[in-house]
């Protein structure tokens, strides 16, 4: 979920409301597009927000948020009207850009007024765009610059990175591209978009002055802009030619609620290059038009809306009509509404804009049948055994690591499952056996009163070619006892009792375990198979787990038991 | 006027006799009472200031079963020199050994401590005995064991001699040692001056008991007994019963009231195919949520096996691509295989969901829910857990609405979190349109979010081949349960401290 960061004078000013600090009137007036006060700096009029929908950049910005929320506030209805001059600027694009990052849309901003706390929300808004609309820069990434030091027409190629030199944005001296991949920042964090390609993405003007290293940095004397900066050239590179052109929108957007004019620019891209279209002006307002059913709304939401309350609602939301006929509505989609892919959405501003707390809910009854798992009635007993048995049950992470599960228990280190990317070293595998969960848990309960005794049901996960994940999970017991007399016939006793209540017929056998002290620990069979182990915990597994009582314990791969029955 | 009641008369008499000083064991036998009547009437007299009762510490010896049997035929080294003396003061060893009767095991033994005692000499070439004298006096050793027999002796009040042997045969394991409190009553001059001029009261014929006896039930004496008081206010050991953990227990009374409520429990692995976590659901291969800072994915096997979903894998290709037939704009992308194919470990219970409704048998209508464990690479805080418990579901109707939804979660806030009042607010979930939140207000807690929901897409259901409606629905149980238990940090939910879970309540 994207947090934003807005000025709240600027917000109160945006919106044409007085809130005095009252967060809980704020967060009603956010519930309508899905966000949420997260804190507030009073001191500093420093508002943080939760939003929610993370398909919803339009909203990203404080002009965004004040241009959704006014027609719910009953300021303005329908589509806020947008316009965009002639076109002053020619960019060409180099052929060599197609396997790279092919696309570039652009835009010229003139007479706007930046103050500091502009200036701020644009690199905000900028940065919120790069990294989840554009997916860190891999999809589409935004560099504005001060046009008036920029002689058109823009050419967007690919050069070899020994090939060109710059000054980056915040450093004094000339680099060429490798050097900014290995030392710049910028370089440093996004240089993977584009290592695996020979050549690099360059934005040079006609003088051949360099804008920038698209995706990684802008050049230190052109893409800088202040306070004095008022007329502005963004662009934005990508992959997908829709996301790129989304992403200039929603910035052009946002400065000319900023009362900036914006100045189309003329893409050229070569022929036969795999481009589909040749020419391409940008930027581009165009409403999408979408048919919205008047009976699948009602369908849907339940409610009896005539097609012209629905159009009021649409409205409402900030979205416009063409045409209201009697059974469907032609709605107008204005271009930041990237949201919107399929009538339920438009839906759904219907209901908001109706008020969800305005519909009756309804719980209907419907002839199911409920029913737990196959497997939970056999497992509630066997807990309620253990219960009986004066074991505390315990509930611990499956996730842990090779060092539990192998090294302190006194095994040899086995295949298991792991994840590339864990957090913390405690918590990289899914565990192949519980009993180190049990230790891990007496090992933190050495303070606390004896006899000590615990067990826990619950899942391990173990390779299986067979099936579609490769694996398959299993409920397995583990019980553990730990005193100054804790021994092996105290464990055998309460596994014996365990899997005769149960109705299982079992031996022991003899056998050899690392965890367990020789002599002293034996098979649990049942019908001839093996199903667990029980014995003296090893003292050098105890001393492993810091551990100062004797501990006897059992461990049964419950599962089988299950499948028998 | 000093009163004396009968037995207090006879014992305090009977300590007098003894020389003024009589042990409980001997008025046990002098008085014919038992140890606790003796004991409860010492506590009385020395209450009166008649006797003082004095601790001793002893250690009681007893043979052991070796120890009895050489106290009646001898230890062995004296079975042999015997036997060496028939024979006229030398014999062979073995010769001897035959006629003593010793069994072989014991033959070096014997001769070893004939050795030690230096009552006889060896001569190893020819393997015989010569007796070092022609009487061998019996030594302490043999005098303690005889003296004891089958009977316990205070090693203190033994003769100086034989509290010496009594080391010696401890070592050989003939006999053992164990500390005892003996207890010593003397009587006091008030107590002689009692003898002589107290009234003897009539007793009432009742004994007061401490512990009720099978044998004071099964031989109806507890009728003439007194059952002594006890202080009941005194404290007693702590006993810490076998407990279900709190957070199950919770988890199965959600459990028990969702199928009540008619819903069938959906189960899978921890494992999944990044398919049924994210493709199906209508995520793009892109979207931030498949990040590796968001979801762990498998080292190895990296990919599992999406074949036997061929005919949903190529519905959600073409819908995330181009919408399908779905009647979206789809996301607009190249979908690929290779990702769907990606295991993972679940984010979200979610794709339980996807399996069932792109199962083929899927009833219409029906209700599933599931409780599932699911991962998050999170770093563990007072608010966030990197693996936790959700629990959620989907219900499928022909003919289910948005009222049906509010109408759902309305229905959870009540029967499972006890809810006074609920409040509906949008939501946003990438697979559920429209989506809702549920706040639920409880008096006491106030207002907390509970629940989210939604009416799945079109681009979900279609591709997994349900053309109904289906409402998906998620419970913040984990909220609810801290809020019940009292606890303010999620992380006490895995807690691993055996003494919160002793002394929770169960509730």
């Amino acid at each position: 979920m994207p947090t934003i960061d807005v000025d709240y004078a600027e917000l109160e000013r945006l919106l044409h409301v007085q809130l005095n600090g009252d967060m809980a009137k704020l967060d009603d007036i956010l519930a309508f597009v899905k966000a949420e006060v997260k804190a507030f700096n009073e001191k500093e009029g420093a508002l943080s927000l939760e939003m929610k929908d993370t398909n919803r950049p339009d909203l990203w910005s404080v002009e965004g948020l004040s241009r959704a929320l006014r027609g719910y506030l009953n300021q303005e209805r329908g589509i806020k009207q947008y316009s965009i001059g002639e076109s002053i600027v020619d960019v060409h694009v180099n052929a060599d850009l197609y396997g790279v990052r092919p696309f570039i849309c652009c835009t010229i901003i003139k007479d706007v007024h930046l103050s500091d706390a502009i200036i701020r929300g644009l690199m905000h808004l900028q940065d919120k765009l790069d990294k989840t609309y554009g997916r860190n820069r891999q999809k589409t990434s935004i560099g504005i610059y001060n046009f008036d030091l920029i002689k058109p027409p823009i050419e967007y190629t690919a050069v070899q990175p020994k090939k060109a030199s710059f000054i980056p944005l915040g450093f004094t001296e000339t680099m060429d591209l490798d050097e900014i991949l290995k030392r710049h920042p910028k370089g440093v964090e996004y240089g993977h978009i584009v290592k695996r390609h020979p050549r690099y993405p360059m934005l040079y003007d006609s003088e051949g002055k360099v804008l920038s290293f698209p995706p990684i940095i802008n050049s230190n004397d052109l893409g800088k802009v202040t306070e004095e900066s008022r007329n502005l050239l963004v662009e934005v590179t990508g992959t997908m030619h829709q996301t790129v052109l989304n992403t200039l929108n929603l910035v052009t957007l946002a400065l000319i609620d900023r009362g900036g004019k914006a100045y189309a620019a003329t893409v050229h891209y070569t022929e036969n290059a795999g481009y589909t279209q040749q020419t391409v002006v940008t930027p581009n307002f165009n409403n999408r038009l979408f048919k919205l059913s008047v009976e699948y709304t009602n369908r849907l939401l339940g409610l009896n809306l005539t097609a012209q309350q629905i159009s009021d609602l649409l409205l409402t939301a900030g979205l416009g009509v063409e045409r209201v006929s009697g059974d469907s509505v032609s709605v107008l989609v204005p271009c930041y509404r990237v949201d919107v892919m399929h009538q339920v959405d438009l839906i759904e501003d219907v209901a908001i804009a109706y008020g969800y707390n305005n519909i009756e809910p309804l719980w209907r009854e419907l002839p199911t049948s409920g029913r737990a798992k196959p497997d939970q009635r056999q497992i509630d007993v066997a807990r309620e055994l253990m219960v009986g048995l004066g074991y505390q049950e315990t509930l611990t992470y499956t996730l842990t690591n090779p060092q539990n599960l192998y090294d302190k228990m006194g095994g040899e280190r086995a295949k298991i499952v792991e994840v590339t990317n864990p957090q913390i070293v405690t918590m990289t595998s899914l565990r192949s056996w519980l009993l180190p969960s049990l230790m891990e848990f007496l090992s933190n309960n050495q303070s606390v009163e004896f006899p000590q005794r615990v067990f826990e049901l619950g899942k391990v996960t173990m390779f299986d070619e067979t099936k579609e994940t490769k694996t398959r999970d299993e409920e397995w017991l583990s019980a553990a006892t730990t005193h100054a007399t804790a021994g092996f016939s105290e464990a055998k006793s309460a596994l014996d009792a365990f899997l005769s209540n149960f109705g299982v017929e079992w031996q022991i056998k003899e056998t050899a375990h690392p965890s367990f002290i020789e002599g002293r620990v034996g098979s649990v069979i049942v019908d001839g198979v093996e199903v667990g182990v029980v014995g003296e915990v090893n003292p050098l597994v105890l001393e492993a787990w810091k551990l100062e009582n004797p501990v006897a314990a059992f461990e049964i791969k419950f599962q089988m038991l299950l499948n028998r029955k | 006027m000093i009163e004396l009641r009968a037995q207090e008369r006879k014992i305090l008499s009977a300590t007098q006799q003894l020389g003024g000083k009589a042990s409980v064991e001997q008025l046990i036998e002098e008085c014919n009472l038992p140890d606790a009547a003796i004991m409860r009437n010492a506590l009385t007299l020395q209450e009166k200031n008649l006797v003082t009762i004095h601790a001793q510490h002893q250690r009681l010896i007893k043979l052991t079963a070796e120890g009895e049997q050489y106290a009646q035929n001898g230890l062995p080294e004296r079975r042999l020199i015997q036997a060496v003396a028939k024979s006229g003061g030398a014999a062979e060893l073995p010769k001897a050994a035959a006629q003593a009767g010793l069994p072989s095991q014991f033959v070096q033994i014997a001769l070893g401590w004939v050795i030690r005692k230096k009552w006889a000499t060896y001569n190893s070439q020819t393997n015989t005995i010569t007796l070092a004298n022609k009487q061998i006096p019996e030594g302490s050793d043999e005098k303690l064991l005889k003296s004891l027999g089958k009977k316990q002796a205070a090693q203190e009040e033994l003769p100086p001699d034989l509290q010496l042997a009594v080391d010696m045969l401890k070592k050989r394991k003939l006999l053992t040692v164990e500390p005892k409190t003996k207890r010593i009553l003397q009587i006091t001059p008030e107590g002689k001056k009692a003898l002589k001029k107290a009234v003897t009261v009539q007793e009432a014929p009742v004994a007061t008991v401490t512990q009720l006896t099978p044998e004071l039930i099964i031989t109806g004496k507890w009728r003439e007994a007194k059952l002594q008081k006890y202080n009941i206010e005194a404290p007693v050991a702590k006993t810490w019963p076998g407990k279900k953990h709190p957070y199950l227990s919770f988890l199965d009374e959600v459990r028990a009231k969702l199928v009540q409520l008619g819903f069938k429990e959906m189960t899978g692995t921890s494992v999944e195919l990044s398919f049924f976590n994210f493709d199906a659901l209508y995520t793009p291969q892109d979207h931030p949520a498949r990040e590796a800072s968001d979801i762990y994915y498998i080292k190895d096997p990296q990919y599992g096996d999406i074949s036997r979903h061929q005919t949903a894998v190529e519905n959600v290709k073409q819908t995330h691509e181009n919408g399908w037939v779905t009647g979206s704009t789809g996301w607009g992308y190249k979908y690929s295989f290779e990702v769907a194919k990606r295991l993972i470990l679940r984010g979200h219970g979610t794709c339980l969901s996807a399996r069932t409704l792109e199962s083929g048998n899927l009833e219409i209508p029906s209700r599933h829910f599931s409780i599932a464990r699911v991962y998050r690479p999170e770093i563990t805080d007072k608010t966030h857990l990197s693996e936790f418990n959700q629990v959620e579901g989907i219900i499928v109707d022909q003919n289910l609405t948005l009222k049906d939804l509010l109408g759902v979660l309305g229905k959870f806030a009540m029967e499972i979190a006890g809810a006074d009042k609920v409040r509906f607010k949008p939501d946003y979930f990438p697979f559920t349109e429209p989506s809702v939140e549920l706040s639920a207000y409880k008096e006491g807690y106030g207002w907390v979010e509970f629940g989210g929901s939604g009416i799945f897409r079109p681009e979900v259901t279609l591709p997994l081949g349900v053309k109904a409606p289906v409402i998906a629905w998620g419970l913040g149980v984990d909220r609810l349960f801290m809020m019940r238990a009292g606890i303010d940090d999620i992380r006490m939910i895995f807690s691993q401290d055996l003494d919160w879970l002793r002394k929770k309540q169960v509730t």
